[in-house]
């Protein structure tokens, strides 16, 4: 199945559409301003690639993130033709800052005690802003309904990522079209944490120079609509999206790895899902980011993959033009590469002078030329070492037809609650095991106290439930790499707080650079990959409640599309007296008969035909727009007698009622593990662990959230049974 | 020569910003290196660390780049830079 790019939006500081943006590229232009969003205080850099026709919304409850993103989204929506109130479309959305802009200054407020009642609330609701999904929501909102919509985070390469997640729900044949990018804007943890780093060029960002220093921050956002390319949507093309794939160094929260070794695996990774070699790429869109270290890795990177060819193939970043605008990056590099290959036009690295000694061997554009691309790579790599390789081609290029969907069985899960770390099949025990308390206690020497030490509490729970879960079993070094995926609600908002209060009273100079790394949503997947030495994909999912079931739904899709065979996926929360305070706003109180808890859990996977000893097999897990929750229900295979329900929120049984499976007996996670975003985890964790057990012949869990919900089915190991 | 007292402070600072939380500070040799091998095994990220650390802490600022590496180097290094800067 050969996928096609009909439409693409950008909104950069050089342009308010994708192609005001190219052409100020093409010219060389360069957006680099000194900053007015907010005071820059003593920031190393003052100099931004700030979006300056972007004024801030309206309506104080809305984002300027989520503004950059709908601007796009709409341009390319418009281009496409497409209207997802007409068509079967999704949505899938990367992010790091989402609502920081908004909320950042609140944070330090919430730390306060000296604010009226009425002013905490009016900062806590704003709060709603803040999650990840936040952006995807307003989406939702204002262009849907949407089949459905993932809100994900890998750091500077979600943008591409969502671009590939995007591909693979077009490939297992869920909706017709996705519209998919990412969207991030300038923020004061952002500039003063890359401030903090030394990572900011005080003169603006020269990738590949001789004199560069560091990169420079921008804002924006990057969106697509991809389609299968059938005769109509072929007609439409801007071009053909034919491979991707993402890898993980593995190595340090900040500074790559100097081999490139991963980048290069996900560039080979994805021509290979491309059906091409190297030498059929006329033109790489580099990550090239202007810091000291990036550009010789991925100089190395690319002198591997290419050889002797290297000279020929042409190399270009644009963040000396438009800067480095994070998640949106990925996405809006993508769109880039597509004008780029429609119009038969190459696009310079802004900034390059001289180049330096080690990215010399690169053929590096400095000025735009007309020549035709037939394919092309577009490179994104992430903190915490997320990489990930986009390849497209021209409009008539046809990517290899793909062997069928694969299924997938559990090899392993872990449970990680306030009444203790359970592993395996033990997991079963926990509802009996539940005490009622609410923190997480870390076992004296469960984490190795070195590796471990810069991993901040979610991290740290994400660390534990995926080593336990990959600790049955793990597939053999030869293997291709685990990869993961963690779904977290919230990220890291007390972390930010304490951030914010130090950027507010002792200055930019004065916040912690340590510290930084966690504030980005993606830190757990990184970290946990980090610690596991994981080289497969890694990626944070967010979904508010059901950020367990979102990370299931996320880490199977990978699977089932071949993108990965083996995966650990699960989704930690820690506890937060800001959260606690925002949710009892919002709700009028934490859920009766709960107490909010800590905690998390993993399930290892892998596809059934890797040979992998399974505990259990797993059906299909179903995301859906709650409105469509009836018909996704009535698809479930009828219950074996004997099979039981798992419910990751109270809400969910209403879904469950309608369903054949509603005489079944049902656990409710909350009530055994506190109440939580990541209970769904444990309520997925439950139920592969029962099943595992024997203790019930097949289990049904299920998780909503604000207008989405999740359904999937666990039966036993070797049973055939498709659902 | 630096003060036992400065010495004491600043292994006590290390072991509790940058979570050394196996290490007990005392054990800390004054002239063991900081990064790389056979030392704390300490990186790039620690050193901005400190680096912030040593401004909040003692209100002098550290050099950086090459100017920076000497400073480094130890504890004790990074003690006589202290009180030279202090008394200059």
């Amino acid at each position: 199945m050969t996928i096609v790019v009909t439409g693409v939006g950008a909104v950069t500081a050089l342009g308010r559409t994708a192609p005001e943006s190219f052409d100020g590229i093409v010219r060389g232009e360069r957006g680099f301003r000194e900053l007015t969003l907010f005071d820059p205080g003593e920031a190393r850099s003052k100099i931004v690639a700030e979006v300056r026709s972007v004024s801030a919304p309206a309506d104080p409850r809305l984002s300027r993130t989520s503004e950059l993103a709908l601007i796009a989204a709409r341009e390319a929506l418009a281009q496409a033709g497409i209207d997802p109130k007409t068509r079967r479309v999704g949505l899938v959305l990367g992010g790091t800052t989402a609502g920081m802009f908004e909320t950042e200054s609140l944070l330090a407020t919430l730390l306060s005690t000296t604010e009226t009642s009425q002013q905490r609330d009016a900062a806590l609701s704003r709060m709603l802003n803040h999650p990840l999904s936040a952006p995807t929501d307003r989406l939702v909102k204002e262009l849907g309904p949407f089949a459905r919509a993932r809100s994900i985070s890998s750091a500077c390469s979600s943008g591409a990522n969502a671009i590939a997640v995007a591909g693979t729900w077009l490939e297992l044949g869920f909706v017709d079209a996705v519209l998919c990018g990412a969207a991030d804007s300038l923020c004061r943890v952002i500039l003063s944490g890359f401030s903090a780093l030394g990572a900011l060029d005080p003169e603006g960002a020269r990738p590949f120079d001789a004199r560069r220093r560091g990169l420079t921050l921008g804002e924006g956002a990057g969106m697509l609509v991809l389609e299968r390319a059938g005769e109509h949507a072929r007609a439409r093309a801007i071009c053909t999206l034919l491979g991707w794939a993402s890898r993980s160094e593995a190595h340090h929260i900040t500074n790559p790895e100097a081999t490139g070794e991963a980048p290069h695996a996900a560039m080979l990774a994805a021509l290979e899902r491309a059906g091409l070699g190297p030498g059929d790429i006329d033109y790489v869109n580099a990550h090239g980011t202007g810091t000291p270290l990036n550009d010789p890795m991925e100089t190395r990177a690319l002198a591997r993959l290419f050889g002797d060819d290297l000279k020929r193939v042409r190399v270009s970043s644009q963040k000396g033009m438009i800067g480095h605008t994070l998640a949106a990056a990925g996405a809006i590099e993508a769109v880039i590469t597509a004008l780029a290959i429609e119009r038969g036009v190459v696009p310079p690295t802004g900034g390059l002078e001289q180049p330096d000694a080690e990215c010399a061997a690169l053929r590096h554009v400095t000025r735009s030329e007309s020549r035709p691309i037939g394919a092309a790579i577009s490179s994104s790599f992430g903190f915490g070492g997320m990489d990930a390789a986009l390849v497209l081609g021209s409009r008539d290029r046809a990517a290899p037809a793909r062997g069928k969907k694969r299924s997938v069985v559990v090899t392993g899960i872990s449970a990680v609650t306030p009444a203790g770390i359970f592993t395996g099949t033990d997991v079963a025990d926990l509802p009996e095991r539940a005490d009622g308390g609410t923190a997480v206690t870390f076992p004296e020497g469960a984490l190795d106290p070195e590796r471990a030490r810069r991993l901040d509490r979610s991290s740290r729970i994400g660390a534990l439930a995926c080593r336990e879960a990959l600790a049955s079993w793990a597939p053999s070094s030869g293997a291709k790499p685990t990869g993961v995926v963690l779904g977290s609600a919230f990220g890291a908002v007390d972390a930010t707080a304490e951030f914010m209060r130090r950027l507010r009273d002792k200055g930019v100079r004065m916040v912690r650079p340590a510290d930084f790394p966690s504030l980005v949503p993606s830190s757990p997947a990184g970290y946990v990959s980090i610690y596991l030495g994981l080289q497969g994909p890694a990626l944070v999912v967010a979904d508010l409640a059901a950020s367990g079931e979102c990370a299931l739904a996320q880490a199977a899709e990978l699977i089932a599309a071949g993108d990965v065979e083996h995966m650990c996926a699960g989704a930690v929360e820690e506890r937060s007296a800001i959260v606690e305070q925002v949710l009892s706003l919002v709700f009028g109180g934490v859920s009766a008969g709960s107490a909010r808890g800590e905690g998390g859990a993993a399930l290892a996977l892998a596809t059934a035909d890797s040979g992998a000893p399974a505990l259990a097999r797993l059906g299909d897990v179903m995301s859906f727009a709650e409105a469509a929750a009836a018909d996704a229900l009535a698809s479930l295979p009828p219950p074996p007698e004997g099979a039981i329900v798992l419910l990751g929120s109270a809400s969910a049984a209403a879904l469950v009622a309608r369903s054949r499976w509603s005489a079944c007996s049902t656990i409710l996670a909350p009530a055994i593990c506190g109440g939580h975003e990541a209970a769904g985890s444990i309520a997925i964790a439950v139920a592969a662990a029962k099943v595992a057990r024997g203790d019930a012949p097949a289990a049904l869990f299920v998780g909503t959230a604000r207008g989405w919900g999740y359904a999937g089915t666990v039966w036993r190991a070797g049973r055939e049974r498709t659902t | 020569m630096p003060t036992s007292a400065l010495t004491s402070e600043i292994k006590a600072l290390l072991v509790s910003e940058l979570n050394l939380s196996g290490k007990d500070p005392e054990a800390i040799a004054d002239d063991a290196p900081l990064f790389g091998e056979g030392g704390l095994g300490l990186d790039s990220l620690d050193a901005l660390q400190i680096a912030m650390l040593v401004e909040e802490r003692f209100g002098v600022r550290v050099p950086e780049g090459d100017e920076a590496r000497p400073i480094f180097r130890s504890v004790s290094t990074l003690a006589e830079f202290i009180e030279q800067s202090k008394t200059s």
